[in-house]
């Protein structure tokens, strides 16, 4: 007979209670789990999604030269610029510390080239590349494979009469094939003419890029090799786009990192984009810790009411106990004995709910699922905040049992 | 040398709200010698039970002071009072105050809860006490299945398990039948019997014409 034996048989008399209470710290702290995991799982897809949105880190060669634009930025076009970026630049790129959070790597020489008696900008890229860069890219046709195919922009095939209006029925829709392409999507025009002649030289239009209201539109894109070859370039480059994963990583270590690897080049962050990449996931996760802290007040509040109510109805009790000899840190150990049993116990099941919940949550919030695997960190964060939960809600009705004057706990006696 | 010294002890309850202050007790003064049997009468509130409980260090006189062996007991601090309890007193209440999810046993222990005592050690002291009390036969019954006699004679295992030379009783057998009672004193005569100090209160004169000693209280005041 110890005093852990009492407080073990008083849960066990009050089975009803004990689980009340327990449920109370399970839900709170099932709760806070479920927020944390669901929110740490849409902050992962929300990262990896914004970080699909293109580049947040442009490379272009130093120089003042004249330049073309290209979607608002400048970037050198001439050959006669000494200062000129290379393949091998775009391989630096992966050789920074930071490579593990580099997830694409874009290489592009632009030039102008005369198509069908119009000047068009054509690209030189590396499609596999790009098309994960360019997510939002739908390409009516399929994605070229051979170095005679291209890529062309709605715009740009438009004017050159590649493509005309499409009746909106299944039969005239276009089929296409390509990382991009999907049966189910929709396009409002047919490729009607696929040949084209650039440098005396016919080539054929693989897929045409639906409008996004980008520069794209009015751009031409072939395989980066055959572009060199085109404009004359072989190994050069006018830009790399390169996509980093920008959660919470360092975008200024890497600027600096691939700035420090290509000496010769300008490297620029696109500060908005990861701007709001970090502020979509800042208001997330502020959002999952408001929540989760009310929800744990409110079971903190719950517990102490019914802690209160406990000492209450114990007053005789602890009375009698305090007559045949407990001390106060006597009543205060077997109270506390109590709550951290039923603490323990509510947080591992708060703990395994709060995963169960964010498990049938998720799909309704995010395309990506959780994976069930044990962690023992949040396992031992969530039985510990459960417990610190439950001891302090509980300390003030418990101290209040103590300091029962005997004399008053008689009066039941 | 009185081995329980009452000296002058008065107990007023102060006026809480619109309750009047209440003088309880007026000067009590009373000796009782190791290995007496006194016996408390009074009519109801006439102090006894506030008398009983001061004795038991559970509640501060206002005026006066106790003595037991020669120890002031509120001289001591609480959680002093609290280690004289369990050394010096053992409680016999009306209801007898079982803890309702403890067995027989656990009840009987309950006093050793805090004590350094090895598991082994308080077991054979909660069976002797059992045996003296004649319930060594139903010590894993708990309190609900046992009958108020045997209710009351666990209550006085539980008392006396931490061999505590005084015993307090506020009307043991008051709940119960006269048989059960007869039996319940016989119990308390038989302790007595072994040295230990017994003071009892009772409004019952069969039980008083057991004791050693009567002392009566009326309105506060030793009569």
């Amino acid at each position: 007979m110890r005093i852990t034996t009492i407080a073990l048989a008083n849960l066990k008399r009050r089975k009803g209670k004990a689980a009340f209470l327990t449920i109370g710290i399970a839900i709170g702290i099932g709760t806070a789990v479920a927020l944390l995991s669901l929110s740490s799982s849409i902050k992962e897809e929300i990262g990896s999604q914004l970080d699909r949105f293109g580049a947040n880190i442009v490379v272009v060669p130093q120089s003042n030269s004249l330049s073309l634009d290209y979607g608002g930025l400048s970037v050198s076009s001439v050959s006669f610029d000494v200062k000129q970026l290379k393949n091998e630049d775009a391989n630096s790129v992966l050789d920074i510390p930071f490579r593990n959070r580099i997830s694409n790597v874009s290489p592009k020489l632009l030039g102008a080239v005369g198509v069908n008696g119009r000047e068009v900008l054509l690209v030189g890229v590396d499609f596999e590349s790009e098309l994960t860069l360019k997510r939002w890219w739908h390409v009516a046709g399929r994605t070229p494979e051979g170095p005679q195919e291209l890529l062309a922009g709605y715009e740009v095939a438009r004017a050159l009469s590649l493509i005309e209006p499409a009746a909106p029925s299944a039969e005239q829709h276009v089929s296409h094939g390509g990382s991009h392409d999907s049966s189910e999507d929709q396009f409002q025009f047919k490729i009607i003419n696929d040949r084209i002649m650039i440098a005396d030289r016919e080539h054929r239009v693989a897929g045409v890029i639906s409008q996004t209201g980008g520069p794209e539109d009015g751009m031409i894109f072939g395989s980066l090799a055959h572009v060199q070859s085109l404009l004359n370039k072989p190994g050069q480059l006018s830009l790399i786009e390169v996509s980093a994963l920008c959660k919470d990583c360092p975008i200024g270590d890497i600027v600096a990192q691939i700035a420090e690897r290509i000496p010769h080049a300008k490297v620029s962050a696109i500060q908005q984009s990861v701007r709001a990449r970090s502020e979509t996931v800042e208001r997330l996760t502020r959002f999952s810790a408001v929540v989760s802290a009310v929800v744990l007040a409110i079971g903190a509040l719950m517990i102490f009411t019914t802690m209160m109510g406990s000492v209450i109805e114990r007053t005789k009790e602890i009375g009698v106990l305090r007559a045949i000899g407990f001390r106060r840190t006597h009543i205060i150990k077997g109270l506390m004995i109590e709550v951290a049993v039923i603490s323990l116990l509510g947080g591992l099941l708060g703990w395994a709910a709060g995963l169960l919940a964010s498990w049938i949550a998720l799909p309704y919030f995010a395309e990506t699922r959780v994976v069930f695997e044990f962690q023992p960190l949040l396992a031992i964060v969530a039985i510990a905040a459960g417990l610190i939960i439950g001891t302090i809600s509980s300390f003030y009705p418990i101290v209040r049992a103590s300091r029962l004057d005997p004399s008053e706990a008689v009066r039941y006696v | 040398m009185a081995f329980l010294s009452i000296e002058s002890v008065s107990k007023t309850y102060e006026a809480n709200g619109n309750s009047p202050g209440v003088r309880v007790l007026s000067d009590v003064s009373v000796e009782i010698a190791e290995g007496d049997f006194v016996c408390l009468m009074g009519p109801s509130g006439s102090g006894k039970s506030t008398l009983l409980t001061i004795i038991g260090a559970m509640n501060h006189p206002s005026e006066g002071r106790v003595l037991v062996d020669e120890i002031d007991v509120y001289g001591l601090t609480d959680e002093r009072r609290a280690d004289f309890r369990r050394e010096y007193l053992g409680f016999v209440f009306q209801q007898h105050h079982l803890m309702p999810y403890l067995n027989t046993i656990e009840n009987a222990m309950l006093p050793l809860a805090t004590t350094t005592l090895s598991a082994k050690e308080k077991r054979n002291r909660a069976i002797d006490v059992l045996e003296k009390v004649g319930l060594a036969d139903k010590a894993s019954r708990l309190p609900n299945q046992l009958s108020g006699g045997e209710q009351g004679r666990l209550a006085i295992a539980r008392a006396i398990v931490n061999e505590p030379p005084l015993i307090l009783a506020d009307e043991p057998t008051g709940s119960l039948d006269t048989k059960t009672g007869r039996d319940v004193m016989e119990v308390f005569l038989k302790l007595n019997a072994q040295g230990q100090t017994v003071f009892m209160v009772t409004h019952n004169p069969e039980n008083s014409a057991l004791a050693h000693r009567i002392i009566n209280i009326v309105d506060g005041r030793i009569v």
